[in-house]
């Protein structure tokens, strides 16, 4: 099919619509609007499938709730002060073993903060975010292109492992327009997850349940999370490794300040140095291994995001010791040109003499 | 020619200061900064607002620069009712304790129809039902403006917002309006009032009122659009009047449970002169807007029963 263009928002709605997405609820929220009237537009006429404006962040998450026990493939989307708001039902999302897909199309913080593009929710999305010892898996696209194929594979993993994908977007991808190009048809009939509750005929009840009042029966939810957790470690971590064959010195960075750095390494190799840059895509699971194998190469990192430093933990984390991190960050909503990081790559270059 | 030669009548004398000054980044023609304006006049110097996220929120305060001339506070959109009773019960105790000065503050709460009827209801409804002295403005200009025109459950039957979009399908909205001060006289409070800023004095008058009251007063305040009701910039004190005029917004008030109108249109107009002319209700038919005028007749005639018991 050819290529279209599209902002950001509207290639995520319609990704989604094309793996499957019989329902959405949305809520006013800038810079995320696109995405919602996206759906009323489109989602909406599709036989069978709904759009719905929520009177709150906190009813489009719990309407996701209630789309997913019923086992239709749903998705809510939002910005940072509204994805606060959603966490309680992302919580019992978790909880309940619920796939749903969940948009953040995220803003400079805290508060009500920007309404530009910043990086300030990798602590909230990666760690939870809400009350409980559980993780959602979080995918941190770089392109529009990206944000389209994302959320497709979201919706594959959320409905193959039963854990609720965070597409980590931001101001910036979702508002940009880009040519994309969609790889999948809207499926005719849509998929039906057997554990959805529409009936016990033929098979045993089932309860969907977030209450347990015996301590160890808890315990066992939780045991089963989190072999699903090792699983996903272990099958489903993506990453870019982009010049790094013989980097001296390594950049990580995710999403569009990934995109920024790019811009940045590809002028310091005209001018000579020997950069590369290590990109999560999948922001959790975080793919720990593979950094830490690029740490044989070289020891000299430098950890770049568009806040006060919150992926340079897991970047630390997954070293475990074997590599000097150095830092550069913006944070607020403030977009930082590749000149200003190439000025910084540059400084950190030569001041660990590496040239 | 001095003015010895005259005669001075004014019918009503409209306080000079701004407390909500001019500079602020409002569309042309809108008629809810003009309301915030009127309101704050009413209201006085000794005024504490919080207000909720929206367009007045928005225009009025990108930093550093502030159009509030009193002690004001924004809040996340669902939350302006709650804080603005925290800082009630906290000001009463200060100044029972003497730490304040003890003076006649007004408590003021505001928000737009989203903050209003959808996300922040439960908070307004526990503010009524604690009964604080303060006064909650709704400014309700019948969706999500701040954001580019979303529905609200605020959105009149029919009207097309970019998350209501009409089409051969779709109506466009298609709920009906929800009615937010009846479900303020539902908490038995001692005052509600319908007001627009087509009609200034009226507005202030009801305004003035709710400062006078002891216990939660809700105001809630028709705040023409032209952006979002796609109408030309200068006619936004006209439509006020049209929506007025054509029982679409009734003004009146609910004095401890008593009805009165405030306003009553000196020649009834049909809906069409209200509806005409908004890109909004564009894609209408004949049949949809007697389906309105026929509702819009109904409810008027509920409120108009309520004011003669």
């Amino acid at each position: 099919m050819p290529k279209m263009l599209m902002t950001g928002n509207a290639a995520v709605g319609e990704a989604a619509i094309r793996a499957g997405c019989q329902s959405y609820y949305g809520y006013p929220i800038t810079p995320q609007n696109e995405l919602t009237e996206y759906m009323a537009a489109n989602l909406g006429r599709r036989p069978g499938c709904a759009f719905v404006q929520a009177e709150s962040e906190i009813a489009a998450i719990n309407m996701v709730y209630g789309a997913s026990v019923a086992g239709v493939r749903t998705m809510t989307s939002s910005s940072s002060p509204g994805i606060s708001l959603k966490q309680e039902g992302i919580s019992y999302l978790a909880a309940c073993q619920l796939p749903a897909v969940i948009v953040n199309m995220s803003r400079g913080g805290p508060g009500l903060g920007s309404i530009s593009a910043a990086q300030s929710d990798y602590f909230q999305s990666t760690r939870g975010g809400g009350h409980g010892d559980y993780r959602t898996i979080v995918l941190g696209p770089g392109s529009v292109q990206e944000l389209a194929d994302l959320t497709h594979h979201a919706f594959e993993l959320t409905d193959k492992y039963l854990i609720p994908v965070i597409i980590l977007g931001d101001g910036m991808l979702g508002q940009m327009m880009e040519p994309v190009e969609f790889s999948h048809e809207a499926p005719e009939v849509p998929p039906v997850r057997q554990d959805a509750l529409r009936g016990a005929k033929g098979r045993p009840s089932r309860f969907v349940r977030t209450f347990t009042s015996n301590p160890p029966d808890l315990e066992e939810v939780n045991w089963s999370l989190f072999r699903r957790y090792q699983l996903l470690q272990k099958n489903e971590v993506m990453w870019e490794n982009y010049m790094t064959e013989d980097a001296r010195l390594i950049v990580t960075a995710f999403g569009i300040a990934a995109r920024i750095a790019k811009g940045a390494i590809k002028q310091a190799r005209a001018n000579g140095l020997k950069i590369g840059m290590f990109r999560p895509i999948t922001l959790w699971p975080f793919p720990g291994e593979q950094l830490k194998a690029l740490s044989k190469k070289t020891k000299f990192f430098l950890d770049f995001e568009m806040n006060m430093g919150q992926m340079i933990e897991d970047v630390k984390l997954s070293l475990e010791g074997a590599g000097d991190v150095s830092f550069h960050g913006r944070p607020g909503g403030v977009i930082p040109t590749p000149s200003e990081v190439l000025r910084v790559i540059t400084r950190i270059y030569y001041q660990k003499g590496l040239s | 020619m001095g003015m010895d030669k005259y005669n001075v009548f004014a019918a009503a004398l409209v306080e000079k200061a701004e407390y909500f000054a001019p500079g602020h980044r409002a569309c042309q023609g809108c008629a809810e900064a003009l309301a915030v304006r009127l309101v704050m006049k009413a209201l006085g110097r000794d005024t504490i607002v919080a207000m909720s996220t929206g367009c007045m929120e928005i225009v009025s305060s990108p930093l550093p620069t502030t159009s509030w001339n009193v002690p004001w506070i924004h809040v996340a959109f669902e939350n302006s009712s709650a804080v603005i009773s925290g800082c009630a019960v906290g000001m009463k105790a200060l100044m029972r304790k003497g730490r304040v000065e003890k003076r006649d503050i007004n408590f003021v709460a505001m928000g737009g129809d989203g903050a209003t009827a959808d996300i922040g209801m439960g908070q307004l409804s526990g503010m009524m039902e604690r009964g604080h002295k303060a006064i909650y403005v709704c400014y309700d200009n019948e969706a999500y403006m701040n954001t580019g025109i979303q529905r609200s459950s605020s959105t009149p039957w029919g009207a097309s917002t970019t998350t209501s979009p009409a089409g051969s399908e779709s109506i466009g909205q298609n709920t009906n309006k929800k009615n937010m001060p009846q479900i303020a006289v539902a908490h038995d409070i001692p005052y509600v009032a319908t007001a627009c800023s087509s009609y200034p004095f009226d507005l202030m008058e009801k305004v003035k009122k709710a400062t006078t009251i002891n216990g939660a007063s809700y105001i809630h305040v028709l705040s023409v659009c032209p952006t979002g009701w796609r109408i030309p910039f200068d006619e936004s004190i006209k439509y006020g009047r049209l929506a007025v005029n054509s029982g679409v917004f009734p003004l009146y008030e609910v004095v401890n449970g008593k009805y009165r109108m405030t306003h009553k249109p000196e020649k009834f107009l049909p809906i069409t002169a209200y509806m005409k002319g908004q890109g909004r209700f564009r894609h209408l038919k004949d049949t949809d807007i007697e389906r309105i005028q026929q509702k819009v007749l109904d409810d008027y005639n509920k409120i108009l029963k309520r004011c003669e018991e």
